[in-house]
């Protein structure tokens, strides 16, 4: 009889109600996951689907896409290995360059993507990220699957990265990277001054 | 006419043993034999010590160099540097000139029966790694479209269910447990060993290779790979020409992502369990 003393039951009752918090939270950051790529996408879709001229879409996506993509977390998963030996102000000159060399990939392709619609599928998850599937559709191609990496570092859902056909964005980015720096007799300098030559050339091509 | 596979490879040889017969110099020419030989052997040698990349001892290097799983760097890139410059002078423009000239429908026709004359390979490979699911469905692709898709022009069976998967004898070797071996690039492309060899196992499935001599087939059997890769370019031709552009190393970055893909595709092959019987039946 003991066993079902007052103090017991309500001892039982928390452990089961922290177990059923517990059990519950892995789908509601699931949910979390996908009704934040769900909002995100149809924003963009909403612009790049919007019958304004290219210059202005680009103005509209931007905080968009500062608010709800993790660029500095991107950006220091692209370095690699030598974001440990980077001095404090290559990091801040390459975060820098980097903000800018990503916008310029997103926006730059926002007039390739008009007509286009998602669907979104199922959500894994894998570590403390979670994986929105999602499908493309563009007119006259064939529907593009991807899978949107959702992280939490920064205290909200933001997008780590992308993968696509099987490729994930950042690490083929990093590889880039550390390929180029390592022939370069692992310098980084040597990087930002590729950064800033091809941020120069992309400027002139669009001026 | 002697073709090379009715035996001219052996010709030298054995013009070699009746001159020797005939002739008493024949010691003489084989030493110069020999040593050219020897020579061979050992430019090859010094060659290939300096196709391998330095192991790398730094912690951090030394992970980043396991990973990219490419000890032939040295070769690989020199290979890269000449597929890129035969594409910029040649395979490019006429991929270019192809897409200028044929209209999208007729390329996408042309794609079409590109991928339905591939269908026996892939229905190979699906019967090799396991999967009759994806097997019917090749041998499907390939009945439907060779009669009613006329040769493979219109992709009928996509439209009654049936699209199109890739699968190749590299992929099947994976699904075996075979790893990948390092990282090739082969004048077709990025590859590995394991990739490379299933190239050549690829080669022998296609049915196309046993089309008897003397028929008008054996031509259409070279315009059709030659279409192959031209219409494989022109696919690609903003895609490629976006990274060139964008990456600092172009060869690391096909690399990291040929890799990447090819795992995925493996897995995808690997988690298809889809029922044997088709939906419509059950």
């Amino acid at each position: 009889m003991r066993l079902l003393s007052g103090r017991r039951i309500v001892l039982a009752t928390l452990a089961l109600t922290c177990a059923s918090g517990l059990f519950a939270l892995p789908a509601r950051a699931a949910d979390n996951a996908k009704q934040f790529i769900q909002s995100f996408g149809t924003q963009l879709v909403a612009i790049v689907n919007s019958p304004v001229p290219l210059s202005e879409k680009k103005i509209k996506v931007l905080p968009l896409v500062q608010k709800n993509v993790d660029i500095d977390g991107i950006g220091r998963y692209c370095l690699g290995r030598y974001w440990k030996i980077a001095t404090p102000e290559q990091k801040q000159r390459y975060q820098a360059l980097f903000h800018e060399v990503l916008v310029n990939a997103i926006t730059d392709k926002l007039g390739e993507y008009r007509g286009v619609s998602f669907t979104i599928g199922d959500v894994t998850r894998s570590g403390n990220e979670d994986s929105v599937n999602a499908i493309l559709t563009r007119p006259q191609q064939p529907p593009a699957s991807m899978q949107w990496i959702v992280g939490y570092e920064n205290g909200q859902p933001q997008v780590v990265d992308v993968i696509g056909e099987g490729a994930s964005l950042r690490l083929t980015q990093r590889n880039d990277y550390s390929s180029f720096i390592a022939r370069n007799g692992d310098s980084v300098a040597a990087l930002l001054s590729a950064l800033q030559k091809q941020l120069d050339r992309h400027n002139q091509s669009t001026n | 006419m002697i073709s090379g596979r009715n035996g001219s490879w052996l010709r030298p040889r054995a013009q070699d043993q009746h001159d020797q017969a005939r002739e008493g110099s024949s010691v003489h020419r084989r030493f110069r034999l020999g040593t050219l030989c020897l020579g061979l052997v050992l430019l090859g040698a010094t060659g290939c010590s300096s196709m391998k990349a330095p192991v790398p001892t730094d912690p951090d290097a030394l992970a980043e160099y396991k990973a990219a799983n490419d000890p032939y760097e040295p070769l690989n890139r020199k290979m890269f540097n000449m597929t890129m410059k035969f594409d910029k002078w040649a395979l490019r423009p006429v991929a270019k000139a192809y897409v200028w000239a044929v209209p999208r429908p007729v390329r996408n026709s042309l794609g079409n029966m590109i991928t339905t004359m591939n269908e026996p390979s892939v229905f190979f490979n699906d019967v090799g790694a396991g999967k009759p699911r994806r097997a019917g469905d090749s041998f499907v692709r390939w009945c439907i479209n060779m009669t009613a898709g006329v040769g493979g022009l219109i992709d009928v069976a996509k439209m009654a269910g049936f699209p199109h998967h890739d699968n190749d004898a590299g992929l099947t070797m994976a699904n075996w447990g075979i790893s990948s071996g390092p990282y090739l690039f082969l004048p077709m492309g990025p590859s590995s060993f394991r990739d490379g060899i299933g190239y050549g196992i690829d080669q022998g499935l296609s049915p196309w290779d046993y089309v008897p001599r003397g028929y008008g087939l054996v031509s259409f059997n070279w315009a059709y790979n030659m279409m192959g890769v031209v219409h494989g370019r022109s696919e690609h031709l903003e895609d490629l020409d976006a990274l060139q552009r964008d990456a600092l190393d172009p060869y690391a970055t096909i690399r990291s992502a040929y890799q990447q893909q090819r795992k995925a595709q493996a897995e995808a092959i690997r988690n298809d369990r889809r029922a044997t019987v088709p939906d419509w039946y059950q």
